[in-house]
């Protein structure tokens, strides 16, 4: 008994043991630090794009001619894990600026955290309303990339608008959407149907996403092929991609248009015949590389230096953070947060993604970064852009072949 | 008397089928499908639990495991999936085979906990370790004839999924063989209602035990080639197939083989039913685990356990 | 008499330790033992149900149902964050206790996937019920309790923390630890010995839950947010089984040291393996339950006697597999 409490003693001290690590210097780099789930394909290559553009950064001279140093901690998508990895870069690593995001639910966790320290703070992640909520209208250290759920809603308006104006014969009246039950497609139904007074209308049925433990979309292709809708969207995740137009496929389901909008594609998704002309909402492609140099900077450096191309939008996100942070610090001439977000709220980046990233208000928070997606569509095994117009690589083909004719 | 019971009761339950085939045909399609692939995965993890007694938390992750294996074997030869799951099942006996002696037959003596928990260990070890090889990004294989359909009036459906229902027959019955007619599937039975007796007429248990942990790992790796032809696969896939395969033994009563079959059906239909319901879709799932409840409180008050 | 002493001694001292932690140690640890008291009060609390011989599999489901109460009573009641605490600790309670009656006849394996079956029900029927408990998107709280002061917010799942292990030495004493232990060696002896096996059940059950439903209450409390797939995840069942197995089972220290050990190990081993580190935490597991496979508790005890019967050396190790009933 007795040893067996002086081992209790011992983990005792142990933990004691992790308090405050490192008192270092003033550091000479600036400290980048960065909370993304690393096991997650999402995070992990946000991250190492992120760590990219440091290294490009660097060997063009660094940021007011320190280098910067970034420090990435696992979120393992849990929220109490995100806000202590937040809390260990605020005050062991110390660093200058918070980066990273990914999942909402985390962020939600990670919100109180980032309330205290009132850090520089730009988001890649979290598209969740609530997440809007919680962090409020008086963060103005608060800029968030990604868009909100309701943006991206408004965009597509926006962007279906644009093309059955531009191509008359895209017939967009009828919508069917097939949403996944969880946080992720059931509140963009919500959020399209409330948008559609002005757009046509839309019905619309829930399945259980593969990437929770479904994959039987046969009832709800049953209740969209009744509906017989101009447009089929469906919301859910990659691995509900290749399954669910198989089962549409063995159903004789093909409408004129058939959309997804999952948050990335299974591997070598385009290599299946089934992908040709399949039309989806997405931040960025590879082929952005055509109309954009840093695009092309981006894609090229990521492939060289980790031997793939990047397979998911979080990657030109981690890199994009990086450079906004790098240029509001050069801009400022300093690390005093105020002074930071001065800088912050001029910046106009040319992104990899195309656009160019300037901050302005959404519904709640003052520095929104994105809004929109951009509508793409398979053509030949590649993601091409079709919407906005401006970034446009290819017209879009219209109506989507049935599935035998291939 | 049990067994008028049984035939009384399947006669109900046929005649139910019917009727909901004639007013919703794509139902029973689809529920029985489903069926199929739920009943396909939870066999194997029945025999386990007949027989060895333990609840294998990795159960779904050996069949994503063997899915990858089948899904490499197919891209890099370029094999049809179904001929490369060969292969990938022999490879996964011998890999249930080494999982038991490595690490559960050191257990077998230890509380049914330690067990539960040992391959809750593995199930992390084998998801994380696909996930630092092939990431978390979802794979899927292209195969042409998993959209066969066929048309039916006015109602055109797949067919492909069929193949579930064939497969989960096909391991029910072979078993079912192995069992009653084999000599070693004999004394496997024999081993799984009393090991202390078994031992006494001379059985080796621990030989018995690793064979048909073995086997049933081979068996959930032939599901997890067929699975992979119809489902994405990405590390966390297997998860939820252990827990709906454990949730179903439960409802068959542990050593009761067929039964999972025929609970597979009930929840498959059930499941299909709600579904088939615009807007209803999200609370399938929650018949599923009534459903389950249900029956193992029906059960109880009859009097078992 | 001197054991009992020092036992004293070592418990106040600890209870002195954690009260300080927060003055001594940074924000960060902090943060990192808020975690773990949270995994160490729903480990301790299964323990005590476990101690019956009934295994639940339903952790998650009271977590999740004291945490979206206690969000709930301070959106809809304004109730304070740490009466919300209690109340969510409360609701999970009461709800044990309806059910607790129904499913308590049910022994082994089938009350286990009973639970199991539950708290997924319980998951489904938030996510679907969009207007009251939010639906997919979840719940959030207007600000976080003690709007996030650190020092509050430790002490306030430390407070969860002690009452759990209070309650757990309370179980450990006198009739009620009679019976449970009685009900888990051989039911028809311990009836045959005056114990009322339902009301005993259905007691430990229900205490179970409330503290689980508490510590939820607390998550929640903390990081100021409720979501059906968050709050009512796996993790929150296979995690605290995973510790207290680790650390020992049928008793207050093993799950206490048990998720002291595996919560630092995980987030050391974070920082040391950025990329893949949850297959050296899977790895870590196996091994203990194949050489130390009555947790740690097991493992010192095993070497303590052995240390008492004047045999220094090492002669067998591991060789005692059972645990003691």
């Amino acid at each position: 008994m007795k040893r067996f409490l002086i081992a209790i003693l011992f983990i005792t001290a142990a933990v004691m043991a992790m308090a405050n690590g490192s008192d270092e210097e003033t550091a000479k780099p600036i400290k980048l630090g960065g909370v993304w789930p690393l096991a997650d394909i999402t995070g992990e290559q946000a991250s190492k794009a992120a760590q990219q553009a440091v290294e490009e950064i660097n060997a063009a001279g660094g940021v007011l001619g320190r280098p910067l140093e970034l420090i990435v901690i696992d979120s393992e998508f849990k929220p109490d894990k995100g806000a202590a990895a937040l809390e260990r870069l605020a005050t062991v690593d110390k660093v200058d600026v918070f980066i990273g995001g990914m999942a909402s639910s985390v962020h939600l966790g990670q919100i109180p955290t980032l309330k205290k320290y009132k850090k520089l703070t730009v988001w890649t992640g979290a598209a969740s309303h609530l997440a809007e909520e919680a962090i409020g209208p008086d963060a103005d250290w608060y800029f968030h990339l990604h868009p909100w759920d309701y943006n991206q809603g408004e965009g597509y308006v926006i962007g279906w608008n644009a093309i059955s104006e531009k191509y008359p014969q895209i017939a967009t009246e009828r919508w069917f959407m097939a949403y996944e039950e969880g946080a992720f497609g059931s509140p963009s139904f919500d959020a399209s149907v409330a948008m559609f007074s002005d757009m046509g209308t839309i019905d619309g049925d829930s399945f259980t996403s593969a990437a929770a433990g479904g994959g039987d979309y046969t009832a709800v292709l049953e209740t969209a092929k009744a509906y017989k809708p101009d447009i089929f969207l469906w919301a859910g995740y990659a691995a509900d991609a290749l399954p669910l137009m198989e089962q549409s496929k063995a159903m004789g389901f093909a409408p004129p248009l058939y959309v997804g909008a999952p948050p990335g594609w299974p591997a070598d998704f385009g290599a299946s015949e089934l992908a040709e002309n399949v039309t989806l909402y997405g931040m960025w492609a590879p082929s952005i590389s055509d109309i954009s140099a840093v695009g092309k900077k981006f894609t090229d450096g990521y492939t060289e230096k980790y031997g793939a191309l990047p397979a998911t939008y979080f990657a030109p996100l981690g890199y994009t953070v990086v450079y906004v942070v790098a240029e509001a610090i050069e801009r400022a001439g300093t690390l005093d947060t105020e002074a930071l977000i001065k800088a912050m709220e001029e910046t106009a980046y040319d992104s990899p993604l195309g656009e160019t990233i300037t901050f302005t208000p959404s519904n709640i928070i003052k520095h929104q970064g994105l809004r929109n997606q951009k509508i793409l569509q398979w053509q030949n095994g590649r993601q091409e852009v079709i919407w906005p117009f401006e970034y446009q690589t290819a017209e879009p083909v219209y109506p989507f072949p049935g599935w035998d004719n291939r | 008397m049990k067994k008028r019971l049984i035939i009384t009761g399947g006669a109900v339950a046929l005649v139910l089928l019917i009727l909901l085939f004639l007013w919703k045909p794509t139902v029973v399609i689809y529920g029985v499908q489903r069926a199929g692939l739920y009943s396909a995965i939870a066999i194997p993890m029945g025999l386990v639990l007949g027989i060895v007694h333990i609840v294998n938390l990795a159960h779904g992750e050996l069949m994503m495991v063997s899915a990858y294996l089948t899904y490499f074997l197919a891209t890099k030869l370029g094999m049809d999936p179904l001929l490369a799951l060969i292969p990938a099942a022999v490879v996964l006996f011998g890999f249930g085979i080494l999982i038991y002696r490595l690490t559960i037959s050191h257990t077998l003596k230890a509380p049914e906990l330690n067990q539960l928990i040992l391959t809750f260990g593995i199930a992390i070890v084998l998801v994380q370790a696909v996930n630092l090889i092939a990431t978390s990004q979802p794979r899927k294989l292209s195969v042409d004839y998993v959209t066969a359909s066929a048309k039916m009036g006015e109602v055109h459906f797949g067919i492909y999924d069929f193949v579930f229902v064939a497969l989960a027959v096909a391991i029910l019955l072979g078993l079912q063989w192995f069992l009653k007619k084999t000599k070693t599937g004999r004394a496997a039975l024999a081993v799984g209602q009393n090991p202390k007796g078994a031992q006494l007429v001379g059985i080796n248990v621990d030989r018995t035990y690793m064979l048909v942990f073995g086997i049933a790992t081979a068996l959930v790796g032939v599901v997890g080639g067929f699975f992979l032809t119809k489902q994405s696969l990405f590390p966390a896939v297997g998860g939820p197939f252990t827990m709906k395969s454990f949730a179903l033994v439960a409802m068959a009563g542990i050593g009761n083989l067929p039964a999972i079959f025929f609970a597979a059906l009930g929840l498959g239909v059930a499941e299909a039913f709600i579904s088939s319901f615009q807007g209803y879709g999200g609370w399938a799932h929650i018949v599923f685990f009534a459903l389950i409840i249900a029956v193992i409180l029906i059960r109880s008050f009859r009097g078992g356990k | 008499m001197t054991g009992k002493i020092v036992k004293s001694t070592v418990l106040i001292v600890l209870l002195i330790l954690a009260l300080i932690f927060p003055m001594i140690a940074g924000p960060y640890p902090q943060s990192i033992m808020k975690t773990v008291f949270v995994y160490m009060a729903l480990a301790l609390a299964w323990d005590i149900l476990l101690r019956s011989g009934q295994l639940s599999f339903g952790i998650a489901g009271f977590y999740g149902l004291g945490a979206y109460a206690s969000v709930l009573a301070v959106t809809h009641l304004n109730l304070g964050g740490v009466s919300a605490v209690l109340f969510g600790g409360i609701f999970s309670a009461l709800v044990a206790l309806l059910l607790g009656l129904i499913i308590l006849r049910l022994r082994a394996m089938y009350f286990a996937i009973t639970t199991l079956a539950l708290a997924e029900i319980f998951r489904v029927i938030i996510r679907n019920w969009k207007g009251f408990a939010g639906g997919p998107d979840g719940l959030i709280l207007p600000s976080v309790v003690f709007d996030g002061a650190p020092v509050p917010s430790y002490l306030l799942v430390l407070g969860v923390v002690l009452i759990v292990i209070g309650a757990s030495e309370f179980v450990e004493k006198g009739r009620f630890r009679f019976a449970l232990t009685a009900i888990r060696n051989n039911e028809i002896v311990a009836k045959s010995r005056g114990v009322n096996v339902f009301t005993t059940l259905l007691k430990a059950f229900v205490l179970t839950s409330g503290l689980m439903g508490m510590a939820g209450a607390a998550f929640s409390q903390l990081y100021g947010f409720v979501t059906p797939e968050n709050t009512f995840s796996a993790d929150f069942t296979l995690l605290p089984l995973a510790m207290a197995l680790l650390g020992g089972i049928y008793g207050t220290w093993g799950p206490v040291i048990g998720s002291l050990v595996l919560g630092i190990i995980a987030e050391y081993l974070k920082l040391f393996m950025p990329y893949g580190h949850l297959i050296v935490y899977g790895i870590i597991i196996i091994l203990v339950i194949l050489f130390m496979p009555r947790g740690f508790v097991g493992l010192i005890r095993d070497i303590d006697t052995r240390n008492r019967s004047g045999k220094g050396e090492d002669t067998k190790t591991s060789s005692s597999k059972e645990v003691p009933a």
